[in-house]
């Protein structure tokens, strides 16, 4: 359902969310609507009819009462740097913005928790962390921007998943406003509660289709101890995976990402950062660890020499200092920004790690058989099976024209996972965007139960209708 | 031509420095260090000397505690020959280290000594010049360009008004600048060859200079937060603050 079910005209759908939240924390000025009502796909044109700012849990019941009762659509917004238009507001709906509930309490140093409202940016509570002389590990180009909230609507990823997991692993407790009203304490940050079904997982990744998240308590850790980068050369695409494996044996990585050589010239070509060495490589991985003492650093230049008598690595670096590794890092992380002028088709999917080599091999064949003339950009954090497919739109071709000829590549490479068992998202979530693929990866019967299981938390489907599955 | 390049261990230009709490000293307890910026720079010129055939030989001098060895190390994984550590846990004023660098240059007799413009700790930009002045060599300080021609070194300088070269007969000093060059990183094989280069370690009384302290540092503190913004309703609002808190108009 979407707004234009309700009966409210505007001026009355305005005044009643004022009633709840004051008058200046509802916005309808076109300016607002047109950047609360999309996210980072900017594919669907925004359309919200109003954007409304809580300040508390119970603002937020209150609205989602006001929602039921008068059916209309409300869609939860973060920081809106989202991949898959899960927070795109295209029909007329209410946004639901967290902006006002920023505040970081309750800090336990014995329990190493800390109490974040939905709006707290994910680079807020890393410097809380650190303030504290603690780390918050769940990290990615966007955090500047993206909200705890939107992470755990997402169950965010990055390129720290190999060492610490998804957000999924660091949210100790949540409280949510379900799409009937009530508020639920989960979890209430325990480690160990096994009292039935932790409904907490639901929420996460959940993409706000069940209900809403106001607040979080997460967990923090000890910080990682002189973190070292090394940026390898390799040949070939299968020597990434032996370079994974010998290093994983030995060392906990913190990170293990891979780009190809492509990618990296036209990061290097901005200027920002120099290129790793002159050697010329097909790819490149970034491995990084804590070398807390020097026997560590020892053990790396030792798995490295063994990969370079394999012939798995023709070159390498490793950073001598803090300024070193984060400009080793800007050699994958910018990737995304830099290749953004050639309005790229991504995605991003998954397969179990072992399968990775075959799986890559196979898209990149039918596309460059399909599409000779389509640039293709890989990257990802390989460390857990994850790909970053990105396909250039090539300067002579219309916009309309590349997404279309992209949406057949679509259905292949989505055939593909299917064949792998791996996943149309990895990390970005569904969305309005993968939803049409989702049936790739999760069987007739399992969204039949997720379908089911919206309906109990939200019977109206007012909480983010559209978004991962349709409720008809 | 053989090069002597001093190299200083320094807090890490990334890490958030924090100042101890009874404000005696800036707190080093588990902080990053790492090779001074200006120092990564004079390596590499040296190292750029010696790929285009200029430089035969570059000796890195570091002088500091038994852990500053790790910047020597990655001095010779970046192309040094070899290296001399001073050894020394005290605390070092520039014209300490510039009397400790006189009697390094007068053992190596090098050609070219190259140093950075000033260390990103104490930021004092006085160790070439004192060094300058004690072995009464030419100096080129803040060079953003070196160029060897001959027996002469043509040093182009940063200087408020712009550029400046100066032409050193040899031996000479030179300082490097941030514009100088782009330090390339140190490469896995470099590092390993690297851990087979000589390094000596020597004590500051070997060299027959005692350290002697002039100075005592009476006081650390952070500087001054930044205070919160604050929204005013009118122009006229924004220029009574102007005038009367900022004082700026
Ligand atoms: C340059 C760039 C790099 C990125 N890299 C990564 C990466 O490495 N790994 C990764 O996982 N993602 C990555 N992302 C995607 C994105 O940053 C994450 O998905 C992030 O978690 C989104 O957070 P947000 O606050 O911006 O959420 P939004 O985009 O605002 O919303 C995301 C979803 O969560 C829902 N939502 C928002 N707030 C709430 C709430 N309080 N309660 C319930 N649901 C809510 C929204 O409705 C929507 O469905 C990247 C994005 C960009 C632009």
């Amino acid at each position: 359902m979407t707004q234009s079910q309700t009966s409210l005209s505007q001026t009355e759908l305005e005044n009643q969310l004022k009633a709840i939240v004051g008058d200046d924390k509802v916005k309808t000025d076109p300016d607002s609507l047109e950047t609360f009502g999309k996210d980072w796909t900017k594919i669907y044109p925004p359309n919200p009819s109003a954007i409304v700012f809580p300040k508390t849990t119970e603002q937020v019941q209150a609205i989602v009462k006001f929602a039921n009762e008068h059916r209309v659509a409300l869609v939860p917004s973060g920081g809106r740097t989202g991949l898959s238009a899960g927070a795109v507001a295209a029909n007329g709906e209410v946004v639901v913005a967290f902006d006002y509930m920023n505040s970081i309490s309750g800090f336990n140093a014995m329990d190493k928790t800390v109490r974040c409202g939905a709006g707290v940016i994910t680079e807020q509570l890393q410097n809380y962390a650190e303030e504290q002389g603690l780390f918050y590990p769940v990290d990615f180009a966007s955090a500047g921007s993206s909200q705890i909230g939107g992470n755990i609507g997402t169950n965010a990823g990055g390129i720290k998943v190999i060492r610490y997991g998804m957000t999924r692993d660091w949210v100790a407790g949540l409280t949510v406003v379900t799409g009937k009203g009530d508020i639920l304490e989960l979890n209430k940050d325990l480690v160990k509660n096994n009292t039935g079904y932790d409904m907490r997982q639901l929420f996460i990744g959940g993409e706000g289709t069940l209900g809403f998240v106001t607040e979080a308590t997460m967990r923090l850790t000890r910080p990682a101890k002189n973190l070292t980068v090394l940026v390898l050369g390799v040949p070939e695409f299968e020597a990434i995976m032996s370079v994974l494996n010998t290093f994983q044996t030995n060392i906990d990585l913190t990170a293990f990402e891979f780009f190809s050589d492509k990618a990296m010239r036209k990061v290097v070509a901005r200027g920002d950062v120099p290129a790793p060495f002159e050697t010329e490589a097909e790819y490149y991985a970034l491995l990084e660890f804590e070398a807390e003492t020097e026997g560590h650093i020892d053990q790396a230049m030792e798995l490295f020499e063994k990969c370079m008598e394999e012939g798995w690595v023709l070159d390498g670096v490793m950073s001598q200092s803090e300024t070193q590794a984060q400009n080793l890092w800007r050699l994958r992380e910018d990737i995304s920004e830099t290749i953004a002028e050639w309005t790229p088709y991504k995605n991003d999917i998954s397969v179990v790690v072992s399968k990775v080599p075959p799986f890559l091999n196979e898209i990149e064949e039918i596309v460059t058989r399909e599409y000779p003339n389509f640039e293709i950009i890989w990257f990802g954090h390989i460390g857990d099976g994850n790909l970053h497919l990105n396909i250039l739109k090539p300067d002579d071709l219309a916009k309309e024209i590349f997404f279309e000829q992209c949406a057949k590549v679509s259905t292949w490479v989505f055939e593909i996972v299917e064949k792998y068992k791996g996943s149309v998202s990895a990390e970005h979530g569904v969305g309005m965007t993968k939803k049409p693929y989702l049936e790739y990866t999760r069987s007739a019967a399992e969204i039949g139960y997720m379908r089911a299981v919206k309906a109990v938390f939200d019977p109206n489907n007012i909480m983010n209708p559209g978004k991962l599955i349709d409720m008809e | 031509m053989k090069v002597l390049v001093a190299v200083k261990r320094v807090i890490d230009y990334n890490v958030k420095v924090r100042v101890k709490p009874d404000n005696s000293d800036v707190d080093l307890n588990n902080v990053k260090m790492a090779m001074n910026p200006f120092c990564e720079i004079a390596v590499e010129e040296a190292v750029r000397l010696k790929e285009k055939g200029v430089a035969t030989e570059i000796v890195v001098v570091s002088i500091g505690p038994k852990v500053a060895q790790e910047q020597i190390r990655t001095s010779l994984a970046l192309g040094a020959d070899r290296g001399i550590l001073i050894e020394t846990d005290e605390k070092l004023e520039s014209l300490t280290v510039a009397k400790l660098l006189k009697a390094v240059v007068e053992k190596e007799q090098p050609q070219l000594v190259v140093l950075g413009k000033q260390s990103i700790d104490s930021d004092n930009n006085q160790t070439g010049q004192m060094l300058g002045a004690l072995t009464g060599l030419p100096q080129g300080t803040f060079a953003s360009e070196v160029v060897v021609d001959g027996d002469k070194v043509n040093v182009t300088r940063e200087v408020d008004a712009g550029l400046r070269t100066v032409g050193l007969s040899l031996p000479a000093i030179v300082t490097t600048d941030l514009r100088l060059n782009e330090p390339r990183y140190a490469s896995l094989p470099n590092i390993m060859k690297a851990k087979r280069k000589p390094l000596e370690v020597v004590s500051p009384a070997d060299l027959g200079v005692e350290i002697k302290s002039t100075q005592t540092v009476v006081k650390v503190t952070p500087p001054a937060e930044r205070s919160a913004g604050i929204k005013v309703a009118d122009v006229a609002e924004l220029v009574e603050k102007l005038k009367n808190e900022a004082k700026v108009l």
